[in-house]
């Protein structure tokens, strides 16, 4: 079966410094894959150059058997891919409702249709329905990350690409999130990006490690933690965890 | 208090102008980051062809105000896509120097057309204008302040109640995050641009009446304008309005009661006393950008 996202050897420079080193995943439909590994491994500069934010210097992405790499991200979200980025980036001056709304501009939607299905993502974000009206600025973390999770899936992606959802919140907040997560793999494919290896993982069909631009470890998450070295190094210290 | 009435009347009326100026300022500088140089020459331009359709042509007002105004927003695509969609990766800086550019070049453009002499443009009424109590009403005036008030109107329903003002908003907020969504940036900073020269060129041609149709109205009702963001506070909207009237009723007022020769100084001096005491303007800066 093909691979929804097939990425081979891709390399992507910031002028002189390389961020990726010739990277090769493949994410099946269906599945969550996340990708592990530490700051400035190349995490985020992966799904950059899925969305087109970050123009490859060379290699392939595939997405559902097409080539994407080069596209800008305005014609890379219409093929179905939503990328939530780093940082959550919900337009402070909107509402949160509008914010959501706009998670459809990839689509044509009319109007009042959008604001209906802007509000049955109150249904999957229920903690955020009482901010309906809130503008972004105003928000918590935890709040900014559902709007952001919440505006990224009104894209109707067959991919969803979430860079660190848990960074800077709660682990109430990251259990929240990561339930979510678990939920949307219903209908949506997922690729992951998180520091958080336990969480990460603990929703995880596949798993990835990119360390310094370079895949060094790829398998299933039990696989992952059973490799002791790779556990010291990425998953969270000596101690034996089980998934 | 009959003077202060009329005066007040007269200033809202100039203030209107800086204000639709002031307006194009801020939603460019919003979209790009920049300030356009050449905001003022919008309204220089726009004037100017008041006067090739409606003096040199002769055609109707109503017609030469539609077609003037499609000129407008003709110079607005071209202004985008010559000045500024070329240097849009770049810093602030290229930009900035390249609307100076533009500036220029659009005022000598228009000197070589039509040489430095000012050229006249009637009101638009028949009307000079009525008598209201004490206070007598000029019909342009009353014209500039009714249009002013209108657009005002419906720059609020345009960017608080539409999608497409929605999306203009975000992508001013955050363009990155705006393409990620499937929002055509450089299509809203079109738009942007096409509504700015309209707004440049609707004051530009209301105030031409008043004053005369001249090379140096452009740079003038630009620095005034300007002048008007700051004090209303550098990019926003509803301060650009304020601050374009205060401006217009502080200059009359300064003038009437003062001095006449020194009536572009009192713009100034209040820029001043503001960039000194309160450089963020009337209404701050919005803690919205700042998160």
């Amino acid at each position: 079966m093909m691979p929804l996202l097939e990425i081979r050897n891709l390399v992507v420079r910031y002028g002189e410094i390389e961020a990726l080193r010739g990277v090769t995943i493949a994410v099946e439909e269906g599945q969550v894959v996340t990708l592990l590994g530490a700051n400035g491994a190349g995490k985020s500069t992966t799904l950059r150059a899925i969305s087109g934010l970050a123009k490859p210097a060379s290699g392939d992405i595939l997405y559902d058997g097409k080539p994407i790499a080069g596209l800008g991200p305005e014609a890379i979200v219409r093929m179905g891919i939503s990328h939530v980025p780093e940082g959550r980036r919900v337009f402070p001056g909107l509402t949160v409702k509008e914010n959501i709304m706009l998670g459809a501009s990839n689509r044509r939607v009319a109007t009042s249709q959008l604001s209906r299905e802007a509000d049955a993502m109150f249904d999957l974000f229920p903690d955020i329905r009482a901010f309906s009206n809130a503008l972004g600025w105003t928000l918590s973390g935890g709040q900014l990350q559902m709007v952001a999770v919440a505006r990224g899936l009104m894209a109707k992606p067959r991919l969803l690409l979430l860079d660190e959802p848990s960074l800077g919140l709660a682990p109430v907040i990251v259990q929240a999130v990561f339930r979510i997560i678990s939920q949307i793999r219903q209908d949506t494919t997922v690729l992951l990006v998180e520091q958080n290896a336990r969480m990460g993982l603990s929703v995880a069909d596949h798993g990835f490690v990119l360390e310094t631009g370079r895949i060094v470890l790829g398998g299933k998450p039990d696989e992952l933690w059973g490799n002791e070295a790779i556990a010291a190094a990425y998953l969270g210290g000596h101690a034996k965890v089980s998934a | 208090m009959d003077l202060a009435l009329q005066l007040l009347f007269t200033g809202i009326g100039i203030g209107a102008v800086y204000a639709l100026v002031a307006l194009g300022f801020v939603l460019i500088f919003r979209a790009t980051n920049v300030v356009n140089f050449a905001q003022g020459e919008f309204s220089m331009v726009a004037a100017y062809l008041m006067v090739v359709f409606a003096v040199d042509l002769g055609w109707p007002y109503w017609l030469s105000f539609l077609l003037a105004l499609a000129g407008m927003a003709l110079l607005g695509v071209i202004f985008n896509l010559g000045v500024y969609y070329p240097l849009r990766h770049r810093t602030f800086l290229p930009v900035i120097i390249a609307t100076i550019g533009a500036s220029i070049l659009l005022a000598n453009s228009v000197l070589a057309i039509y040489g430095p002499q000012p050229q006249v443009l009637q009101g638009w009424f028949e009307t000079p204008g009525i008598q209201l109590g004490p206070v007598y009403l000029d019909s342009q005036y009353l014209l500039i302040i009714a249009v002013t008030f209108a657009l005002v109107i419906f720059n609020y329903w345009f960017f608080e109640k539409t999608l497409l003002g929605k999306k203009l908003q975000a992508t001013s907020q955050d363009k990155e995050m705006a393409s990620l969504l499937g929002i055509s940036v450089s299509t809203m900073i079109m738009i942007t641009f096409i509504y700015s020269a309209v707004l440049g060129g609707l004051a530009g041609i209301l105030v031409a009446p008043v004053l005369f149709v001249s090379i140096q109205m452009g740079s003038t009702i630009a620095l005034k304008a300007f002048a008007a963001t700051i004090i209303g506070g550098f990019g926003d909207v509803a301060g650009a309005i304020i601050g374009g009237l205060a401006l217009g009723v502080i200059e009359t007022f300064g003038a009437a009661y003062i001095s006449v020769p020194y009536k572009d100084g009192f713009a100034f001096l209040v820029l001043v006393a503001f960039l000194i005491f309160r450089p963020q303007g009337i209404f701050g800066e919005r803690v919205a950008e700042k998160a």
